[in-house]
Formats: structure tokens, C-alpha cells, sequence
């Protein structure tokens, strides 16, 4: 196991400095530096100083091997437009929220996705399991700019309930969280009915209901335990649906988050925004990925010897 | 005595009697046949498709005529779905919207699949060190959200068009695809048949053209629409955020985005193609579905 999480953890190296060096690259490519001589008329010397000051005039190496340490030490450079804030203000600024409107999400997600999995898989083919499993269906091909917009439409114009948009009350991260949870909600609720239906039927299973345990302890104990180590495993995957959700979602919902700043960054050429956070969204999700193999590893330790 | 009729004394037919051969595509059909959810999906699937072929060719209306005279029109006999802020025919526009999502879909996941299976195949096929380092770089890069990618893809291509599109797409989703195919070609690796192929000095282009990637085929099939939904919504996110198709041509996505400012009085602008995405979204998962269960050896019939 010690060999294994150590191979794991070396390997993630290599791979977080590829991927920096991937966008940084396709950074390079982009047409429209925004110091370039045809927007704005800029006289030499400053646009001299400009280049010296982003370090656009050293050779590209220079800039990656600067940029990575940058990364490094946890400092992803200046923003290209917004000249008095660096990526890390930004990050700062808007980070927490996202991670919150995230959160949520997942709690929702494991509040309803979980239990409804497990009920549907206690009694498979019963009304209960159909209505579960056509919600996850159904969870799965809505997009969630219909969910948002159907939400606001009823909850918030119709019925004044909760308002429309916007992140400072509870209240206004309701809608927002419930959207973004949805997806995981359903992938939960799919999840944990198919492994609590294949743990039903180990042999260990039978044995306790045979050595005469009451069901309800079998399932609490042997079967809801072995269970749930999918949704440790899902959980890293699930994280990218989140990311890419909190795009959309964000941006509905108005929440001055990352997802929704990425974006705008985007509009406005500031690529050294748009790089810094790929960069460290990236590295979120391969870090995870990282922990979450790590996880498996420890709470079932049948996965041992096969990774070793 | 023949070969069928040797086979048919071990399993207990008279000889004679002919044996029902079918091949596993046949299997594979009647078992899709059996499950009632996946043909109703794969009706309906293309039944959408037949619709975004017919629609713009039979219309009486131009879905890209401009007349503020017709706008914000609910349902009717002549706009069965209403028209939009410009009072173009939802009818028609979401038909060639449904055009442009639906083969940007199928593009990027063809995309995919060729990726995959490069990547797949290598890893699997030549095994040992590069595998295991091929293998290492996938699972780090799993999970990866998409989205950013995509739009770092248009941002360096500077255009959007339907190709740049299915490679925006494509770039950061072929990840499971590859740890698929790899799995069935280690799997199918260590057949007799592939062994004794190698025995009797079958190139190893051979091999991997004749034995391996053949039987493969099922695996993909299913991929197909395994990724189609990531596929479709991946392009209506980017369309809804205004970085993906432009106007005046429509994607089921832009046409979203379209109605967004309006969803208070005018709903059906947005809810109309979102529910062309649902539908179309969970066709392909019961297809995915039943697809799996054909033609999964494991879950096969004896």
C-alpha cells in the first residue's frame, strides 16, 4: 500500500506540470496579446517595459519555468486586464463561494441522492425504486439552465418564495445548490442502489441474516458500509460535473463566483486569469483524484494487492 | 457425418434438423428487441432525428425570416411551438438547431472514439512500461471538467464554427473512452485465439486489426452513446454561455440562450429546445442501457 501511494503521489508531478505546460502553451497560441501594437497605441518604450514587466520578452522556457514556480509557491501571476489585481485577488475573492455553492451542492446531493438509492435498492422494483430511478433519469438529461430557469420561474416569480438571484442569505443559496446538486443527486441515488443490490447478495450477507441478525442490522451494518465506499470513489469525478455546472449555474444565478468570472475573463481576454484558474482547477481535481484513490485504497482493502 | 451434424448430436437435436445459427449482432439485436425502454427510446431518438432531417425541408416558414410583426407567438396550429423574439417559426429553427447540436454530437463523440482508441489500444496492446505510464497519466487527468478546456480551445482557435466546436468538445473528454478500450484489448490480449494467431506469426498489425479491434466493436457501440449526452449538453453550455454557435445560425444551446432574458413571459422559448436536450439526453442513456445489456457477454442469456 506504501509503494502504491507513493508511485501515485510521484506520478501526479509529471502529470500537474503537463498540464500547466498544455495551457500554458495554448496561451502562447492565442491571437491578441493584449499588448499588441494595433489595439492601442502605445509608444515603444512602454510597451517595452510593458513586455519587460510580464516577462513576454524572455524566451518561452524562461516563462514556463517562471510561471511553475509561480504555481509553486501558490502565486498565479498578474491579471492581463484588471492591472491593479493579480489572479490570486481574484481567486480569493470569489474562490470561497464557489467552494460553498459547491458544498452545498454535494450536501443536497448526499441528503436525497443517498437515501434514495438506498430505499430503492431495499425494495427493487417497488414504486419507490421506479419513481427514484426515473428521477435520476430524468436528473441526468435535464440541463441545468432548465432546471434553473423552471426553479426561478415557479419558486421565485410565481410563488415570491426564495429570490431570484444573487449569493448573500441562505436564502438566496437554495436555488442555486439545489440546481448544481441535482446531477451528483441522481448520480448518487444510480450509484448506490446498483452496490447496496450487488453487496444484498454476497455470500457474508446471507451468512449474518442465516446466523439469525435481524435485517435491519445486517443492512446497517454489513451491507450500508460496503456500500457507500462508491460514493468516496465518486466523489472526485463528481467534482468535475460541479465545476462545469458552477459555470452555468453561476452565471444564471448571478453568484460572483469563479465559474462565473471564468467566463467573463474570457470575454475580456484576460488570459492570464483564464490560465491561472484551468491551472488551478486542474490541479483541485487531480489532487482529489490523488486522495480519493488514496481513500479506496484504505476503506476497501480488497483494491490493495490489485494496485500494488 | 458433417460438422452440424455432430454438433447437432452433442447438444440432443436430431441430426438433420437444421441448427438456428445467428451471429452475435443478431443475439444481440433480439435482446435489445426484448427491452421495451430501449426501443421506445430509440424510437423517439429517431423519430428527433427524422424530425431535424424533414422539418426545414417541408416548413412553409423560413426559420431565419425575421418579422416582429409574428413575435413571441405561443403554440398554434401554424407555429406548432411558437415563434421567437424575432417571430421565427420554433418549429423549423429548433429543427436546424437540432441539425447542428446533434451532429456536433455525434462529430466530437466520433472524435472521442478515435482518440480512445488510439490511446487505448497503444496502452493495452504494447502493455508493460509505456502502458502503465499511459495509465498513470489517465488516472491523474479522470474527472477532469471539460468545460474549461473546451473554452480555452475556442479561445485559442478564435473561431467558432461546427468543427472547432466537435474538437472543443472532444479535447478533455476522451479520457474514459481510452481506460475502456484498453481494458478489452488486455482482456481480449489473452485469448486462445489471439495466441495462438501469434503463434502461427500473425503480424502484430494483423492481430491488432483482425482479433483485437474487431471485438472491440461492442464496447464502442455502447461509448457512442455513453458519451453522446456529455457531448450534446457540452455544447449547449457552451452556446448558452454565448461562447459557442453564433447567430444567425441555432444550435439547440444558442437558441436556449435566446430565450433567457424573456423566460419570465415568454417560457417557451428556453423550455422548448431544453427539452429537445432532455429528450434527445435520455434517449441515449436507455439506448446506453440497453446497448450494455445486448451486448455484454456478462449479462448474457444461456
Amino acid at each position: 500500500m506504501a509503494a502504491y501511494i507513493i508511485r501515485r503521489v510521484v506520478w501526479t508531478v509529471p502529470v500537474v506540470l503537463l498540464v500547466i505546460f498544455m495551457t500554458f502553451t495554448l496561451m502562447k497560441q492565442i491571437e491578441g496579446n493584449p499588448f499588441r501594437k494595433t489595439e492601442r497605441a502605445v509608444p515603444a518604450a512602454v510597451q517595452a517595459n510593458l513586455e519587460r514587466k510580464f516577462n513576454l520578452d524572455r524566451p518561452w522556457y524562461v516563462q514556463y519555468a517562471n510561471y511553475v514556480r509561480g504555481v509553486a509557491t501558490g502565486d498565479l501571476g498578474p491579471s492581463l486586464v484588471l492591472r491593479d489585481r493579480t489572479v490570486n485577488d481574484i481567486v480569493e475573492e470569489q474562490f470561497p463561494r464557489s467552494i460553498e455553492l459547491g458544498l452545498l451542492a454535494f450536501g443536497w446531493a448526499v441528503l436525497l441522492g443517498v437515501p434514495a438509492g438506498v430505499l430503492a435498492a431495499l425494495k427493487p422494483n417497488s414504486r419507490f425504486d421506479y419513481g427514484s430511478m426515473l428521477f435520476s433519469n430524468v436528473g441526468f438529461a435535464l440541463p441545468n439552465f432548465l432546471v434553473a430557469t423552471l426553479l426561478i420561474y415557479f419558486v421565485s416569480v410565481k410563488w415570491g418564495v426564495l429570490p431570484t438571484s444573487g449569493w448573500t442569505t441562505w436564502q438566496h443559496k437554495i436555488l442555486p445548490s439545489f440546481t448544481l446538486g441535482l446531477v451528483p443527486m441522481a448520480y448518487f441515488a444510480r450509484l448506490v442502489r446498483g452496490t447496496m443490490l450487488e453487496t444484498l447478495q454476497q455470500d457474508y450477507v446471507r451468512t449474518a441474516r442465516a446466523k439469525g441478525l435481524r435485517r435491519r442490522r445486517v443492512v446497517g451494518v454489513h451491507v450500508l458500509r460496503n456500500s457507500l465506499i462508491p460514493v468516496v470513489t465518486a466523489a472526485a469525478p463528481l467534482l468535475g460535473y460541479i465545476i462545469t455546472g458552477s459555470f452555468i449555474v453561476e452565471n444564471i444565478f448571478a453568484v460572483p463566483g469563479i465559474g462565473r468570472y471564468y467566463v467573463t475573463a474570457v470575454s475580456a481576454r484576460d488570459y492570464s486569469v483564464v490560465m491561472g484558474l484551468t491551472v488551478l482547477l486542474s490541479i483541485i481535481v487531480i489532487v482529489a483524484n490523488l486522495v480519493v484513490d488514496i481513500l479506496y485504497g484504505i476503506l476497501d482493502p480488497r483494491t490493495r494487492e490489485a494496485r500494488t | 457425418m458433417s460438422v452440424t451434424e455432430i454438433a447437432g448430436r452433442l447438444a440432443g437435436v436430431d441430426a438433420g434438423a437444421p441448427i438456428r445459427q445467428s451471429s452475435l449482432w443478431q443475439d444481440a439485436w433480439r435482446r435489445y428487441l426484448r427491452n421495451r425502454g430501449a426501443v421506445a427510446a430509440g424510437v423517439v431518438f429517431l423519430l428527433i432525428l427524422a424530425w431535424c432531417v424533414v422539418a426545414p425541408i417541408v416548413s412553409p416558414h423560413d426559420p431565419n425570416r425575421i418579422a416582429f410583426s409574428d413575435a413571441y407567438q405561443g403554440p398554434s396550429w401554424s407555429h406548432p411551438f411558437g415563434t421567437d423574439q424575432f417571430g421565427r417559426d420554433l418549429f423549423t429553427r429548433a429543427a436546424l438547431g437540432g441539425r447542428i447540436s446533434i451532429g456536433i454530437g455525434f462529430g466530437a463523440t466520433l472524435a472521442i472514439l478515435g482518440v480512445g482508441v488510439v490511446y487505448g489500444a497503444i496502452s493495452g496492446f504494447v502493455g508493460g512500461k509505456l502502458d502503465n505510464a499511459l495509465m498513470r497519466f489517465l488516472d491523474a487527468l479522470y474527472g477532469l471538467p471539460y468545460l474549461p478546456f473546451a473554452i480555452l480551445a475556442l479561445a485559442i482557435i478564435g473561431t467558432v464554427n461546427f468543427w472547432t466546436m466537435v474538437v472543443a468538445l472532444s479535447i478533455a473528454s476522451w479520457f474514459i473512452t481510452a481506460r475502456v478500450v484498453r481494458g478489452q484489448i488486455i482482456t481480449l490480449k489473452e485469448n486462445d485465439y489471439v495466441r495462438a494467431a501469434r503463434a502461427v506469426g500473425v503480424r502484430w498489425y494483423a492481430v491488432l486489426g483482425r482479433h483485437l479491434l474487431p471485438n472491440t466493436l461492442g464496447v464502442l457501440v455502447i461509448t457512442i452513446f455513453l458519451e453522446l449526452p456529455g457531448v450534446i449538453l457540452g455544447e449547449a453550455f457552451l452556446s448558452f454561455l454565448g461562447l459557442g454557435i453564433n447567430p444567425p445560425d441555432a444550435s439547440w444551446g444558442s437558441m436556449a440562450q435566446d430565450g433567457r432574458d424573456a423566460y419570465r413571459a415568454h417560457p417557451h422559448i428556453i423550455v422548448i429546445p431544453s427539452l429537445a436536450i432532455a429528450t434527445l439526453v435520455l434517449c441515449a442513456n436507455f439506448i446506453a442501457d440497453g446497448l450494455r445489456d445486448a451486448l455484454d457477454p456478462r449479462t448474457k442469456e444461456t
